[in-house]
């Protein structure tokens, strides 16, 4: 059932695929950016392509940015800055890994990133220790540097009230993958730290009238409210009347149906479908598979599991995997 | 009647119970860090990366595995004839749905002579499909019989074939209803097999008896000869029987030389079991052998029982001899009941719960049944049976579910089938045709299959703009094509990532690339970039709707090759010309004020020319007061400032200046 597809150089820390999963980016503990290609789209055999020297710092988290603006990775350092690496050719030069853009966070750390694609540009969202969020936005589509700050703000449903300086472990983000021509694309974020206020997950959608972004939708029942979000994933939608984003916090793995048409007060429905507590550690990270039926998640209990809804709609494991030797 | 589980059926059924766990096999030596990445890649493949422990001394730092889920199967199909069957599913399927959709508008306003019922198109599909499951059953008649062959062993058919052709039995052959006992009599003589290793079958002990012949020196004394007569009488193998009899010590040659023969025997039972015969008959195993052959005519149950290895043979031997074919289906369903309560299964079979289902006139449990047990190709494709069955059973896998997201099971299946077209990048390019059948979420899967589809891979490009093409998916071509322009164009092909962005339309960054061609004006650039300039401009005009802007870069081309020409200043001709050319774009109000300068920067070789003065006054004087207007714009609060070495303006004005001077003397 399973088979090996390539062996990772010591020390690598974190991989991410690119939207076709013919290239394997992998960031290691010395600051290495790597880079593996398969020679053809049917064969499965892997090789390193390239291997650049980002920084001194160690990486510890790599995104890939969508291919319709090149061929380029996101690269979150430990000490919380990031930069962006294009793969290009200059001019009569080969092709090799260059530096667009250096994103230094002086006062707080960047703990995730993620590239949301819309009709007009490319945006980037990048969640911060202190418990902000900014939204950049591509000026020149040819060009991966000179990103404008959009907007900054925090992961508040009311955003009058204040509280101390937060202090925040992770973050989530998860950009609806829609690529529609016509609407700008939303994106659910929620963290894991002290502040409660913080924590759950929101939809955000950009109000184009006013220029701003607003929460559309809070992902948790009242009680829920600041419980820590350690994962979210909006989930593609082949064709359902609600979306299907998954939520994991501290209680468990929720799945979650926003609907689209917001109702009186603005705000967009959602219900809880699915909550599976008992889950040994954290969940680290959850993705759903291209239709949307199935989500695989993983934890700090090593495992890899599988999430499938049956014919009456009720959400349950389907299958355990544990690394074996 | 066999209940569906709480509700949860089909291809994501699940038990209350804790989920199974699973190896997941790997080759690192070292202790792995807890922290393990994933990543779904191309339908049900999902990656899995595993690094090991930071301070653990190891050659390899990580592993990525990956796993493909749906595609287990108990190997009874290899992956090389899965892909057999998938492709040529392929045809059969299409022209059933095209079918579909004329019968429906076609059935509305005639019924033609030549038009046919619907169940007969779902019978062709049945048969196309068939004949790619596995091998057809050799005929059991050789040209030179081996008297002491009586059965053959054939290539080992499959268990989905044997299912398939069961449903296609009960659904879809109409013209079989009246006759589903005397079928499933012939089904079981060609499956039987199949049941050996669960069940011992009646197959195996023919096959079994057949090894031992060589060993045997008077066949009739063997008490296995006469039980293996029995089992096939109570199957209805008859050519077998017959085979077998003449295998007796007294057989003559002129007896039992027919079929008839045979039936007329079979009328005297009666007659026989009383006769005198029994009496006379000095030989134990014979005389007992025959009597238990006629008990099994008249219908003796444990005669019967004792025959049959099965239930389903059991069941076959009841059709044959206690209810000869008369049965409906809700009998036929008790029937076997009881059956099963006479021979418990002592073991699991593939096609028993299958069979189960379809007796019991349970839909759900066929589909969940065969969905499970022989994956996602069969569901797909047996619902087109299915649905033929009854109307019942159509509405049924045609209902639109809320909690499946508003779709119905039929085309959850399909959706689920194309997924695992998907998975592989030998089929995923059949993965449209059915999508295209799914009326609600077909396309919305499709956009995202084509979207994951490599870019730089010329071939798969092409196939995937032909999908788009064929599905009428613009929007997603356009992408697609923007996707590959800018891979081509930052991956040093300019001049395909042009083309590309030009069939995607892509007017944004068209845009920019021209504003990037401006940039290299003024600037001395070599040949060889040149001519690359050249030629992106060249591409660029033929279709772009900036017109404006490339009408100067159009002009600015022609006027440096003009430059060029030139070469080591002796061209007269050609140096008068780029004059021309230069006073034209000069005064051409749609060149931007911050090319002014470049350009005469660009043209000092000619505002220097040895020979005589190129420009003449007023030409001179023109060019003087555009510098004028340039050097006042420069005190203007909103001035940008060109990029562009403003030290040029000093050099431009002295040759200006000179020619000035030189051209009044010409005058």
């Amino acid at each position: 059932m399973e088979k090996s597809v390539l062996k990772l150089d010591k020390g690598t820390t974190c991989t991410a695929w690119n939207y076709c999963g013919q290239r394997l980016a992998a960031g290691s503990v010395d600051g290495t950016l790597s880079v593996f290609d398969s020679p053809d789209p049917a064969s499965s055999s892997f090789s390193r392509s390239s291997s650049v020297k980002v920084r001194e710092v160690g990486i510890s988290k790599v995104v890939w940015v969508p291919p319709e603006y090149g061929d380029a990775v996101a690269c979150i350092f430990e000490d919380g800055n990031f930069s962006i690496w294009e793969e290009v050719a200059e001019d009569s030069l080969s092709v090799q890994w260059k530096l667009c853009e250096f994103f230094k966070s002086s006062s707080s750390k960047v703990l995730d990133i993620q590239f949301g694609v819309s009709p007009t540009s490319l945006k980037m969202v990048a969640g911060y220790s202190d418990g902000s969020l900014k939204v950049f936005e591509l000026t020149n589509p040819l060009e991966l540097k000179n990103w404008q700050l959009q907007a900054e703000f925090q992961n508040v449903i009311d955003s009058v009230s204040t509280f101390g300086k937060a202090s925040c472990l992770s973050a989530s983000i998860s950009w609806n993958p829609v690529r529609g021509e016509g609407q700008e694309s939303s994106f659910v974020m929620g963290f894991n730290s002290d502040t409660p206020q913080l924590n759950s997950s929101k939809v955000w959608e950009f109000d184009e009238a006013h220029q701003r972004w607003l929460p559309v939708a809070e992902l948790a029942l009242t009680e829920d409210r600041g419980d820590r979000v350690y994962s979210v994933a909006w989930a593609p939608n082949i064709g359902r009347p609600w979306e299907l984003i998954a939520v994991a916090t501290e209680k468990g793995i929720t799945i979650w149906h926003l609907n689209l048409s917001p109702d009186a007060d603005g705000r967009l429905p959602v219900e809880r479908v699915a909550l599976h507590s008992g889950q040994e550690g954290e969940v680290w990270q959850m993705e759903w598979d291209m239709s949307g039926m199935t989500l695989a998640t993983t934890g700090s209990d090593g495992a890899v599991k599988l999430w499938q809804s049956n014919l009456n709609g009720v959400w349950q494991g389907q299958a355990t995997f544990l690394p074996t030797c | 009647m066999p209940e569906p589980d709480g509700g949860e059926l089909g291809p994501l059924s699940s038990s209350p119970t804790p989920p199974p766990s699973y190896p997941l096999r790997h080759s690192l030596r070292s202790p792995l860090s807890p922290r393990v990445s994933l990543c779904w890649c191309r339908g049900n493949s999902l990656r899995v990366s595993l690094f090991s422990q930071p301070a653990s001394e190891v050659e390899f730092g990580g592993e990525v595995v990956e796993l493909k889920l749906n595609d287990g199967g108990d190997g009874e199909i290899s992956n090389a004839q899965w892909r057999r069957i998938a492709y040529g599913s392929v045809s059969p399927f299409a022209m059933l749905q095209s079918r579909r959709n004329s019968f429906s508008s076609l059935s509305k306003i005639n019924s033609s002579p030549y038009h046919l019922e619907w169940w007969e198109y779902v019978m062709e599909y049945s048969k196309d499909i068939n004949s790619l499951l596995g091998n057809p059953k050799s005929s059991k008649n050789s040209l030179i019989e081996d008297p002491k062959t009586f059965v053959q062993k054939s290539e080992e058919p499959t268990c989905l074939k044997a299912a398939w052709e069961l449903m296609e039995m009960f659904y879809a052959d109409k013209l079989s209803q009246p006759w589903l006992p005397e079928r499933l009599v012939d089904w079981l003589a060609d499956y039987d097999s199949l049941f050996a290793r669960a069940y011992g079958t009646v197959y195996s002990k023919l096959l079994n008896f057949q090894n031992e012949l060589i060993n045997l020196q008077v066949i009739e004394d063997d008490p296995r000869y006469w039980e293996v007569i029995a089992s096939a009488l109570a199957v209805g193998w008859l050519e077998i029987v017959v085979k077998l009899l003449r295998l007796h010590g007294s057989y003559q040659l002129d007896q039992l030389s027919n079929r008839e023969a045979w039936e007329k025997w079979r009328g005297q039972i009666n007659k026989l079991d009383c006769s005198a015969f029994w009496i006379q008959c000095h030989h134990v195993q014979t005389r007992e052998g025959l009597r238990n052959l006629l008990q099994i005519m008249l219908g003796n149950m444990s005669s019967l029982s004792a025959a049959t290895s099965h239930w389903l043979e059991l069941y076959i031997s009841h059709f044959l001899y206690v209810r000869p074919f008369t049965a409906g289906l809700e009998s036929m369903y008790s029937l076997a009941q009881r059956c099963i309560q006479l021979k418990p299964m002592s073991n699991s079979h593939k096609l028993m719960g299958v069979m189960i289902g379809i007796l019991g006139e349970n839909t759900e449990v066929v589909l969940a049944e065969s969905s499970k047990e022989f994956g996602p190709w069969m569901a797909a494709h047996a619902i087109e049976l299915l649905t033929a069955g009854s109307d019942e059973a159509e509405a049924l896998l045609r209902e639109e579910r809320y909690s499946l997201g508003e779709i119905s099971l039929e085309e959850l299946h399909r959706l689920v089938y194309a997924q695992v077209l998907s998975s592989h990048a030998l089929s995923w390019q059949i993965a449209p045709v059915y999508l295209s059948s799914c009326l609600k979420q077909g396309m919305g899967l499709l956009e995202i299959l084509l979207y994951r589809q490599p870019v730089p891979h010329k071939e798969l490009l092409l196939k995937n703009l032909e999908i788009c093409r064929l599905y009428e998916l613009d929007d997603i071509s356009s992408n697609i094509m923007k996707m590959a322009g800018v891979h081509h164009w930052k991956h040093g092909r300019k001049g395909s990532g042009v083309y590309w962005l030009q069939q995607a339309q892509d007017e944004f960054r068209l845009n920019k690339i021209a504003q990037l061609l401006f940039g290299s004006v003024g600037k001395s650039i070599s040949d060889e970039s040149f001519k690359q300039w050249e030629g992106l401009i060249e591409l660029l005009h033929s279709e772009s709707k900036a017109a404006g802007g490339l009408e100067f870069l159009l002009k600015y081309r022609d006027f440096k090759r003009l430059l060029q020409q030139i070469g080591d200043g002796k061209n007269d001709v050609a140096a008068q010309q780029a004059v021309e050319s230069l006073m034209l774009l000069m005064k051409n109000p749609s060149t931007p004020q911050r090319f002014w300068l470049p350009l005469l920067n660009d043209s000092l070789k000619l505002l220097n020319w040895q020979d005589r003065p190129l420009l003449n006054v007023s030409q001179t004087n023109l060019l003087l007061n555009k510098l004028q207007e340039l050097s006042i714009a420069r005190l203007r609060p909103h001035f940008v400032k060109p990029d562009f070495p403003m030290e040029a303006l000093n050099s431009v004005r002295l040759s200006l200046a000179t020619n000035l001077g030189r051209a009044i003397l010409e005058e």
